[in-house]
Order: C-alpha cells, then structure tokens, then sequence
C-alpha cells in the first residue's frame, strides 16, 4: 500500500518492470552493507574479526565440516541438536499452550487462578531461570527442554487465550442451542476462532526458542550451534562462527515465512488489520 | 462469560463480580506460595529454596543494600540500550517511510535481523566492542531496536494520504509535514513496537549480564548459583519477575494512552 504520493514521474524512454527494480534495489544495498562491513572491519577491527569474504571462505569447509580438530564440536551435529531441541519445545509449549490458553479463556476460575502466573512468567526473561535449572537438572539437555518449551508456551497460551476470550458470544450461544458440548464449544468453535492469533503467538514462539535454545547452550555449556559459536570465538574462528550465526538467522526467517505461508493458505479470511 | 443469565432464584449473600474476582486471584496466589514452600521443605536446600527462605533472602539482601545496588546497575543497563533502541528505531522508521529507495533496499535485511536470534551474535559484539558497559548497552539495543524500527516504519507508512494532500495544499513544508501529520500519526505505532522492545531488551539485559561482564541482577543470580544458596537465586529471580511485570505494565500504559488518537480503531 504505497499511498504516499510521489513526485510527478519524470518522462523516461525506458524504465525496467517494478518487481526487476525493486530486486535490483535490494541486491544493491546487500553489496553495499557487505562493503561497508568488509572496510570498516577491515580498517577499525583486528584481524581474526568476521569480514564477508572470510566468512565466505569458511563457508564451504564449515559446511562440508573439513578441517575440524579433534575435540571441536562439528556444525551439522550441531545444528541437529538445536534445531531438534527447539522442534521438541515447539510441539510441548504449542501443545500446552493451546490446552491452557482455552481453559484459562472459557473457564473464568481457572483464568483468574492461572493469569497472574502465566503474565508474570511471559514478561520475565525466561532466560533467568537457566543457572537455576542448571541446580535442578545439571548441566543436561532437560535445562534446553525447559526453558525452550516454557519460551514457546507462555506467547502461545497468552494468544489462544486472548482469541478465546475475543470469541463472539453469539456463537457460542447458536451452538448451544445445539446441544454442543463442552468439548465442542472448546475444540470445535473457540480453538478455530482463535487460530489468528495461535499464529502470532507461534511467530513470537519460534523467536523465544531459538533465542532460548541457544543461551541454554551458552551457559549450561550443551551441545549446539550456541556451544558451536561460542567455541569458535574462544578460539578465534570467527568465519566459522559467523556461518552457525547465519545458519540461525535464515532458521528464523524460513519459519516466518513458513507462518506468513500458512496463515495465507489456512486462513484466507483472515487479513491482518492495516 | 455467559451474558444471558435470567433471574436467579434467592439472591443470598451478594458478592461483587470485581471482589470475587480478586479473591480467586488472591487465593491462586496464596496456593502458589503454598506449593513454593511444601517444595522446598522437601527437597535439598542445595537446589530448591521454600518460599519463606527466599522472602528472608530478598528482606536480608534489599536491606543490606545489595538488591537496590545491583538494580540500579540493571536498570542503567536497561534504560540506555532501550533508549537508544527507542531513538534509532524511530529516527530511521521515519527515515525509510520517507525515503522509497533506502525502504525497498533495507526492508529484507531488516527482517532478517528482526528474525535471528541476536544473542547468537553477543560473542561477535564481544570481540568488536569489548564486555564492558559500551558493549553492553549494544547487546540490550540490538534486541528491543527491530520490534521498534518496523512498527514505526509501517505506522509512518500507513499515513492516510489525504492528511498528507491537505497538508501539502497548505504548502506545509517537509519538516512541518513531519511535525504536525507523519510524527503525531506514527507514535501509537512506535509504543506498540516499544511495548514488544521492552519485552526483548529485558531478555537482552540478562544475556548481557550473563555473558559479557557479570553486573546486575544477572551477576546476583551468578554468583548464588555458584554459592548453591537457591534462595538468594530464587529472590533475585522473583526481582527481575517483579521488575519485568511492572515494566510490561508501563509499557501497556504508554500504549494505551497514545492509542487514544490512532486512527480508525
């Protein structure tokens, strides 16, 4: 929606399709941002600081996981662990949160018992529990599982709670002049009705995780691409690192997109108000 | 939940909605520090703390001045980065709504740093600007800029254009332009983007706290970790839970008072 105004188009002879320009607009600035990293790193920075050429270069061989020394944590062993830790605490926090976000949303005792709990955890930092957790479990996978899954339960509860209570009382009330059940009103009307904001919910979810995961990694010093970019910046490897950082950046914007994907194809009555 | 209620039989003893309300809520909390003490009678001190423990903790450490200290420190840390996640945001969402050429350029690599997990890039932050307070303050205004930057940016951009014609045909300068239409229009969006950057930047605070130079309330729940004294952890966890509620709240309260003049809600 580009309703400003522009300045009255000059007469030109030849001008390329908008979708070309905007994509050339685009590749332009991602040279020049490389460019200004490349110089300002180059002519401010020490050496072993992350250029993109060097990052580049480290590409292939972090890729094809070349050159490790015995005792260096490889990257797709790595990212395995990660992602799969994130994958686990995505469908345990989703799953939990949709059950509780409906219960807090259609029963007004649980709300009231549960809401200070759920709003108080969802503005903390997650991440503070983690030196905690670490006396509880040690330093162990079930630190990661936690926290990642409390990360994606309390944005998607929050939201399937808030969706709940936004569902219109009519419909509720048409389908209990049905003779709907419960589980009907829960399940069939009031989960549905919410699925819009299950969605915006799962979107802030997947930022928490990756977030989540990667810090559980740094301090209770497990397996993954966190202990896999943190290794390599205690040792000066700061390509390699920067191709696990970039690895993580794609991971969070392919999941969005995914989303935006799924909320377009799922959801087509649905517009996001703009 | 049910609006339709028709006349109850005998009205006994009438309670207000408002008060039951806060009983039952009352009572989730009383149940709540119940279970916190009935767990940590029973388990090592070494790793759960009762709820009465970590109350003597939290009086033991806000009186000895501790808490307060280590507060300030926090908040220091959390003003600056917001602050200047807050100006940046602004300034360059103004920026890129104004200017169509820096917009289609920058728009997919703002996305993508809105989408990675910053805390993936704290060593690189490390290495370039040291683990001292600077470094610091970058780690917190990296987390809360984006939800900032974007909001501002599509507010800005979604400026009706008649307010801009009507101004324009007053022959309103750029600036003024600013001033009285795209400004005043954009700001409900930026504290809807700031309420999201509070959110983050506290998170960025800890990890900060956590990875570069151990200050704060991140460097209290540290240093009892490694002490095994669970209550002083858990007192400094309830703080920062304190803290961040209050926090939320502030930032809910400036969005709603700037809500007021969004248009067409």
């Amino acid at each position: 929606m580009s309703a400003i105004p522009q300045e009255a188009a000059l007469p030109r002879t030849f001008t390329l399709p908008a979708g070309v320009q905007r994509a050339a607009m685009r590749v332009a600035t991602g040279v020049a941002l490389l460019v200004l990293w490349e110089v300002l790193v180059r002519w401010l920075a020490p050496a072993f600081v992350a250029r993109p050429t060097t990052v580049a270069r480290a590409i292939p061989d972090v890729l094809a996981q070349r050159n490790v020394p015995p005792g260096t944590p490889t990257f797709w062993g790595s990212a395995e662990e990660t992602v799969l830790a994130a994958l686990e605490g995505m469908v345990i926090g989703v799953a939990a949160g949709v059950l509780v976000g409906l219960t807090m949303g259609r029963l007004r005792t649980a709300d009231r018992l549960l809401r200070f709990y759920v709003s108080a955890f969802f503005a903390m930092p997650i991440i503070a529990m983690v030196p905690v957790m670490e006396l509880w479990f040690g330093y162990d996978w079930r630190v990661r599982l936690t926290i990642v899954s409390l990360g994606a339960f309390l944005p998607v509860c929050l939201n399937v709670y808030d969706g709940t209570r936004k569902l219109p009382a009519h419909y509720v009330e048409v389908a209990e002049s049905y003779h709907a059940r419960w589980w009907n009103v829960w399940f069939g009307i009031a989960l549905p009705a919410s699925l819009p904001y299950l969605l915006a919910g799962f979107r802030l979810a997947v930022g928490r995780v990756l977030v989540g995961a990667v810090i559980a990694e740094y301090i209770a010093n497990l397996k993954g691409l966190g202990s896999f970019i943190l290794f390599d910046a205690r040792t000066f490897h700061q390509p390699e690192m920067m191709v696990a950082v970039l690895f993580l950046a794609l991971l969070g914007v392919a999941v969005n997109a995914a989303a935006d994907l799924a909320t377009r194809r799922l959801l087509p009555w649905y517009r996001r108000a703009e | 939940m049910s609006t339709v209620q028709v006349a109850e039989p005998k009205p006994r003893l009438i309670v207000p909605q408002s008060v039951r309300g806060a009983g039952v809520s009352l009572l989730g909390l009383a149940v709540g520090a119940g279970i916190w003490e009935l767990i940590g009678r029973r388990t090592q001190a070494s790793s759960f703390a009762p709820f009465s423990k970590t109350m003597a903790a939290l009086w033991g450490m806000t009186t000895s001045g501790e808490l307060p200290h280590a507060l300030e420190s926090s908040l220091q840390l959390f003003g600056a980065g917001l602050g200047f996640a807050i100006l940046v945001g602004f300034f360059l969402g103004l920026l890129l709504a104004r200017i169509r050429v820096l917009r289609t350029g920058l728009e997919p690599y703002i996305a993508m740093l809105y989408a990675t997990p910053m805390v993936a890039l704290i060593p690189f932050i490390l290495s370039l600007f040291g683990f001292e307070f600077r470094a610091k303050v970058i780690v917190v205004t990296l987390f809360g800029l984006w939800p900032i930057l974007i909001n501002t940016l599509e507010g800005a951009r979604s400026v009706n254009a008649e307010l801009l014609e009507v101004a324009r045909s007053y022959r309103s300068s750029e600036p003024k332009l600013w001033w009285h239409v795209i400004i005043p229009y954009t700001l409900p969006y930026t504290m809807t983007g700031v309420r999201q950057g509070i959110a983050r930047s506290l998170v960025g605070m800890l990890a900060s706290e956590f990875l570069l130079a151990a200050s704060g309330l991140g460097n209290l729940i540290l240093t009892y970790t490694q002490r095994f004294d669970t209550a002083h952890v858990l007192a400094a966890v309830l703080t920062i839970t304190l803290l961040a509620t209050a926090l939320m709240a502030v930032g809910r309260a400036i969005e709603n008072y700037f809500a007021r003049w969004k248009a067409g809600v």
